[in-house]
């Protein structure tokens, strides 16, 4: 996977930044371009993939129902599998991500270690593996269902990433920050939470966003544990009609559509969190 | 100059092989499928699959060679031209007669019924409502599809359904007679916990054969060819008896 480049490029965001003297923006281009209003040439390939993509599948389901309106019929459901995991998993890998990234921060060397120790394990077992652990190797001592297998994965393995921006994206905060609060009377978790998280926060959400449309795309991994999810059911029905060109067209352009439309939802969210600049 | 050497190896391998008029025959296998095909601990491909076409191969003059695929990309890869035929326990059904074509049946299976030792269930109907597995795209999923009220639940490989059944998520997993009792009397860690209740009333009993791209006369001509010497000679029962007990 690059993605284990881009992060480790990420890392140390105070370095490029000393270097080129720009804003604090963490540049990370894991997933789907996230659109953004002073990229107008992006701004319109967002567009033509958008209504490219649903223009294809209705004229796809139009023009040759058989068989890929019966596709499109089918795999809803796994739709559903797909953003399920999806959001259970982003909501708890946030969780364990700012845990993560405040330990890795940590002054104690031990919480420090164990932060440390968490984010090098799991960055060094790709996901599927991962996967394939929790579920059937921890499976052989404790009944875990499918469902809750592949969420513990990917929170397990997202959390190690988000703890890495976390760390990011409260390092690249100046320390004259966390100078002044202090000097002010804060006390360190006061000024952990009151002024320097809400300026990390900033910096965290495009990466985070770009995680969350990485996540999206890793759930299709999950299918390998009997989750029902997108690809699964895609793969069942062109296992059983042998359709495989229809179904996986239709599958991709799915999969295409729903991370488009999240892309646009981080756009706004970003929008909304840096209303100056 | 090692290319050179290289080259002219080759090219006495090329015209050495047609010299002898030895055909090659490319067969995808799923080989995740004991006993008919699988991965022995010397990592060669191995079961009743494999040693039928092999001797098939030899009476009829084909050379095998048996290449390790995926199952559900294994129909896609012989429409793509990756293999000449698919030697993989693929049960001749009608809708696969549609997309290909099926050389002569090579061995007769049923669908098993396979439940953890502590099961009530007797029939497939017992276990309504609660999830029964089995791999993507065989008949045995088609099967579990087929009733009202059962989850059916599709995995990559049969090994991985027989493992969760074990571990507890599945009430049963349905396959192959073959394959089910591999797992249910032999396999060790399997075979404690694991039995074979009852065999699907599929309507019929389903054949193997060998699949090869639609039209590809010739070449199930030859395949054909070797089955039918396989029958003749009685080697069938000596490969029963190898590895199916």
């Amino acid at each position: 996977m690059s993605h284990a480049e881009q992060r480790a490029q990420q890392s140390n965001p105070r370095d490029t930044e000393e270097e080129t003297g720009q804003s604090k923006r963490i540049e990370v281009t894991d997933s789907a371009a996230i659109p953004d209003k002073s990229d107008k040439g992006l701004f319109t390939a967002w567009r033509v993939s958008c209504f490219g993509a649903i223009g294809l599948i209705i004229l796809l389901c139009s023009v040759k129902p058989d068989p890929y309106l019966d596709i499109l019929l089918f795999v809803p459901d796994g739709v559903l599998v797909t953003f399920e995991v999806t959001m259970l998993s982003i909501v708890l890998s946030l969780i364990v991500g700012l845990i993560t990234g405040l330990g890795r921060l940590s002054g104690n060397a031990f919480i420090n270690l164990t932060a440390s120790t968490y984010v090098e394990v799991v960055r060094g077992i790709p996901l599927l593996v991962q996967l394939f652990y929790i579920y059937y190797a921890i499976g052989t001592f404790t009944q875990i269902p499918p469902f809750t297998a592949a969420i513990i994965a990917l929170t397990v393995c997202y959390g190690a990433y988000m703890g890495e921006i976390f760390r990011a994206g409260i390092d690249s905060i100046d320390p004259g920050q966390t100078e002044a609060a202090r000097s002010l009377g804060f006390s360190r978790w006061q000024t952990m939470y009151h002024v320097i998280i809400p300026q990390a926060m900033r910096t965290i959400l495009p990466p985070v966003g770009n995680e969350f449309i990485a996540l999206l795309k890793d759930t299709s991994l999950v299918s390998i544990i009997a989750v029902s999810d997108l690809l699964r059911r895609g793969r069942e029905f062109a296992t059983s009609t042998f359709d495989y060109f229809e179904t996986f067209t239709l599958v991709a352009l799915i999969y295409l559509l729903i991370t488009l439309f999240l892309s646009k939802i981080v756009n706004i969210m970003e929008n909304r969190v840096t209303p100056y600049e | 100059m090692w290319k050179k050497t290289l080259f002219a190896f080759l090219l006495v391998l090329v015209c050495a092989s047609v010299a002898w008029g030895q055909k090659t025959i490319v067969f995808a296998v799923d080989a995740t499928w004991p006993p008919m095909e699988y991965v022995n601990q010397d990592k060669d491909i191995v079961g009743y699959s494999i040693d039928y076409m092999t001797a098939a191969g030899k009476l009829a003059g084909f050379e095998p060679v048996f290449k390790n695929t995926p199952w559900d990309g294994i129909f896609a890869g012989l429409q793509g031209g990756n293999y000449d035929a698919i030697c993989s326990s693929v049960s001749i059904t009608e809708k696969r007669k549609e997309a290909m074509d099926f050389s002569e049946p090579y061995y007769e299976v049923r669908q098993a019924l396979i439940v953890p030792r502590d099961s009530d269930a007797e029939t497939i109907q017992d276990l309504k409502g609660k999830k029964v597995g089995a791999q993507i795209g065989t008949t045995g999923y088609f099967a579990i599809k087929e009733v009202e009220g059962v989850e059916p639940e599709s995995y990559d490989e049969i090994g991985l359904a027989m493992r969760d059944l074990k571990n507890g998520n599945l009430a049963g997993v349905v396959c192959d007679d073959p394959v089910a009792a591999n797992y249910a009397k032999q396999k060790e860690g399997f075979q404690k916990n694991l039995q074979i209740v009852s065999i699907l009333d599929t309507g019929q009993t389903e054949h193997y054969g060998i699949a090869v791209q639609k039209g590809n006369e010739d070449l199930l001509q030859l395949i054909n060819e070797g089955i039918s010497k396989v029958k003749e000679k009685g080697l069938e029962e000596k490969f029963k008896k190898k590895w199916i007990k």
